[in-house]
């Protein structure tokens, strides 16, 4: 009934071909180094399978974007022949196929940018975990049930689509955090130029990103959140009612707050930093998921 | 003199000034903003975790009578209305107020004027630096520079001496601006957010179809026009409207069908499509079989609406269905049938029966318990079979004289924060001194943040600077 649910098994393959791509070029990066005569520690163009690999990678996971966003254009038509609204992110696992696909277009907007492949091993991870667990969900979550009087509402479009953005850059930010600290155990061994950490940024430069990471997520929260009042307002007589949604996008909100300011002064870069953006998008995963499934309120759309 | 005055302020214990910079130090801290915005991410995850505002049976079911105890005692369960919840709050607002006063001006004042002159070995202890000699001429260096400076949309200041020139670029101190103008917009946003808790008011309304209501904050009438809902194909409700017409001083003013998302606003009050249901005090038909004692055979069916009499010539009955109720309960005391909840549980309607051109006592006739009362003086027995309910429309009614200071300060926070990540604040300075053969550039700058695309930049300046040097060789 739902050709959609077709195109998202398309993209969870697409996705988990190119996690096991990244992979592949972090170890066959790693074989080069080792070949390469002591002193030229640098990776090699023209030799084995790096090069291949790494484009491979960027290409499946470009075509998977692709079949990402068709499954959810194929998702709004299908909104819109049931119930006349089409906003492809009504319910958890359409939010979660929607934040899988900020997160992956958010890694090769950066891949484009900076030309850094092996962090595609980890952001792309993360989108394919979403677009995972999105899929374990059952059928009965999945397929696209008409909204109820409380969201059909053009707010939805943009409310639900910003917030789910802020959670994608979230996600990024913990991805590098996981990144940081993989590469500086491996500083700490010796073996950051031989081992698969080979083509990985230098710290100072994942440290960077991430914090880039969350300073996108950090005004698109706001602004979804105030998105999300104003339509409170509209629909339930009221702009904050401290319902365990809210409350949480305003916990992770604070959190994000707490993690720019400690940056400024008390010098939380680097290995705190990492932490810290690693426990920020545990908090974005209770928000997203646990609030909905563990806690009750009015945004229990599942 | 002068020295005696100094020794006794020196011995004085207490000096106001002193205290105050203590003060203002203290609440322009970022430790202190860090400290508060984590505590109040705790205590908001109480509030998440423990049920807010729920009936005290609850608590006690779920954790037990002493922590119950304890919840009232911590304010758990209302955490967002507690004296400290409050107090953090207002802690943060002036935290970032000081914050505000202690920085903002700085800030405002290097937009027109920044340090220019500045010395070759600040220059080299900058974060980016690099020092180039070059075969060239210093006036063509210091253009090609103040070039490249400006072409990235760097603001360039020029000093030129007597055997180097100075140049400053600097670019993105909007962005700093900005992160003021969010420091500023959370005050408002919680002064907004007070002013409505203080003129405000939040009321909720059981609304009948036909029915018109005083509204006394605004002192005008509401007449309940019509009440229903939609469906769609598959049977799942798609929307409650209710039309709404507000009359005052017995003019009608506005009519208007409102949704769940889509409130009725008239003089500043706001009405909601909250909830819906069915009255327990009345409904809208009732269908009455009737028999005839002797036989125990059917001879007449009724449908009656809500208060008008039907006549059953044949019977010669006359009957009204005067009233309702959904749960009947009887009140000793009072001598009153009242209807105990607001489910239908044991519905039943007060029937009143002219039999004969002779009223009868008018009978309660039960739905559950058709054969429950026998009727004196009839010949006849009456059975509920069944009615239609009057729905009635649940309307939240509220003002909020502080919610469009709420949505200015939530513009400023969302245009402030957003500006303070995409614009970063950059310094970028050059000192060109001439030597006997060319020039020494010594280049250096900082970035406020955003290091790496700094990085970038900086590198291309020093690249383009060291091409200068060949066309010259
Ligand atoms: C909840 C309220 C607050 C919000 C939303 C907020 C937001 C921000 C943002 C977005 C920035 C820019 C960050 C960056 O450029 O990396 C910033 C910077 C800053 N914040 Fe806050 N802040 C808040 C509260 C505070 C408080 C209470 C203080 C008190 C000390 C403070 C002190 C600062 C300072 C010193 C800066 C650096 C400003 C500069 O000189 O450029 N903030 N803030």
């Amino acid at each position: 009934m739902f050709r959609s649910l077709f195109l998202f098994d398309v993209t969870f393959w697409l996705y988990l071909a190119a996690v096991c791509l990244y992979f592949g070029y972090l170890m066959a990066s790693r074989a080069i180094l080792q070949l390469a005569p002591a002193g030229h520690s640098t990776v090699s163009d023209d030799n084995g399978w790096a090069q291949p690999l790494g484009q491979l990678a960027t290409w499946v996971t470009f075509f998977g974007l692709v079949v990402n966003g068709l499954a959810l254009g194929a998702r709004a038509y299908e909104r819109m022949q049931i119930s006349g609204t089409f906003a492809p992110w009504s319910n958890q696992f359409e939010a979660m196929a929607y934040v899988s696909f900020a997160i992956i277009a958010g890694y090769l907007l950066l891949e484009l940018k900076y030309g850094i492949k092996a962090i595609g091993a980890f952001v792309v991870s993360i989108g394919f975990i979403a677009m995972g667990a999105a899929s374990l969900l059952p059928y009965r979550y999945q397929t696209a049930e008409p909204l109820v009087p409380a969201l059909n509402s053009y707010w939805i479009y943009i409310h639900v689509s910003i917030t789910l953005t802020s959670y994608a850059a979230f996600a990024m930010a913990g991805g590098l955090g996981v990144m940081y600290l993989l590469k500086e155990r491996a500083e700490r061994r010796g073996m950051a130029t031989t081992s698969v950490y080979a083509t990985f940024p230098s710290l100072e430069k994942i440290d960077e990103l991430g914090y880039k990471a969350v300073m996108v997520g950090f005004p698109l929260l706001a602004f979804g959140t105030i998105l999300g009042a104003m339509w409170a307002n509209y629909a339930w007589g009221g702009y904050w009612s401290w319902d365990p949604k809210e409350t949480w996008a305003l916990i992770v909100w604070l959190i994000y707050g707490a993690y720019i300011h400690a940056r400024m002064n008390r010098g939380w870069e680097g290995h705190r930093a990492a932490i810290y953006q690693i426990f920020g998008l545990l908090m974005v995963v209770f928000c997203f998921w646990g609030v909905n499934f563990l806690l009750s309120g009015l945004h229990a759309y599942a | 003199m002068d020295a005696i005055t100094k020794q006794t302020e020196a011995a004085k214990p207490f000096s106001f000034k002193e205290f105050g910079d203590a003060l203002t130090e203290f609440f322009s801290s970022l430790k202190l903003a860090i400290f508060l915005m984590i505590t109040l991410a705790i205590l908001a995850t109480v509030g998440t975790v423990i049920q807010q505002g729920e009936r005290p049976e609850v608590y006690i079911k779920e954790y037990g009578e002493s922590a119950y105890w304890w919840f009232v005692k911590l304010g758990f369960v209302d955490i967002y209305h507690t004296w400290y919840f409050s107090t953090i709050l207002i802690l943060l607002c002036i935290n970032s107020l000081t914050c505000f006063h202690q920085r903002f001006p700085a800030i405002w004042r290097s937009i027109r004027q920044d340090k220019v002159n500045v010395t070759a070995p600040f220059i080299q202890n900058l974060k980016r630096s690099a020092t180039v000699d070059l075969v060239a001429d210093r006036g063509q260096v210091t253009e090609s520079l103040g070039m490249a400076f400006a072409e990235r949309g760097y603001r360039v200041l020029v000093n030129k001496g007597e055997t180097e020139t100075t140049l400053y670029a600097t670019k993105g101190i909007m962005g700093r601006v900005a992160a003021h103008v969010a420091h500023l917009s959370v005050t408002i946003i919680v002064a907004g957010g007070l002013l409505g808790n203080v003129w405000g008011f939040r009321d909720f309304g059981v609304c009948l179809e036909g029915e018109t209501y005083h509204i006394p904050q605004g002192n005008f009438d509401l007449h309940v026009d019509k009440f229903w809902i939609d469906y769609y194909d598959n049977g799942a409700v798609k929307s409650y409207n209710s039309t709404l017409t507000v009359i005052e001083n017995g003019e009608s003013k506005l009519t208007k069908t409102i949704t769940v998302n889509d409130p009725l606003v008239y003089k500043g009050i706001w009405f909601y499509q909250s909830s819906y249901g069915d009255s327990w005090d009345r409904v809208e038909k009732a269908r009455v079989v009737v028999r005839e004692k002797a036989t125990d055979k059917v001879v007449g069916e009724a449908i009656l609406d809500w208060k008008k009499e039907a006549v059953l010539k044949d019977l010669g009955l006359k009957l009204q269905l005067t009233d309702f109720v959904a749960d009947f309960g009887f009140d000793a005391k009072g001598r009153r049938v009242y209807s105990k909840t607001v489910e239908h549980e044991n519905p039943a309607i007060k029937l009143a029966i002219t039999e004969q051109e002779h009223q009868l006592p008018p009978p309660w006739i039960f739905y559950n318990y058709p054969d429950l009362f026998d009727i004196q003086g009839s010949k006849y027995k009456f059975e509920l079979t069944g009615y239609l309910t009057k729905k009635f429309t649940g309307l939240q009614i509220a003002k909020d004289p502080g919610v469009l200071i709420v949505w200015g300060g939530s513009t400023l926070l969302v245009v402030g924060v957003t500006l303070s990540a995409l614009i970063y604040h950059r310094r970028v300075w050059a000192k060109v001194v001439s030597e006997p053969r060319g020039v020494t550039v010594y280049l250096g700058g900082t970035a406020y943040k955003g290091q790496i695309d700094f990085d970038r930049e900086f590198e291309r300046f020093a690249e383009r600077l060291k091409a200068q040097g060949k066309p010259t060789v």
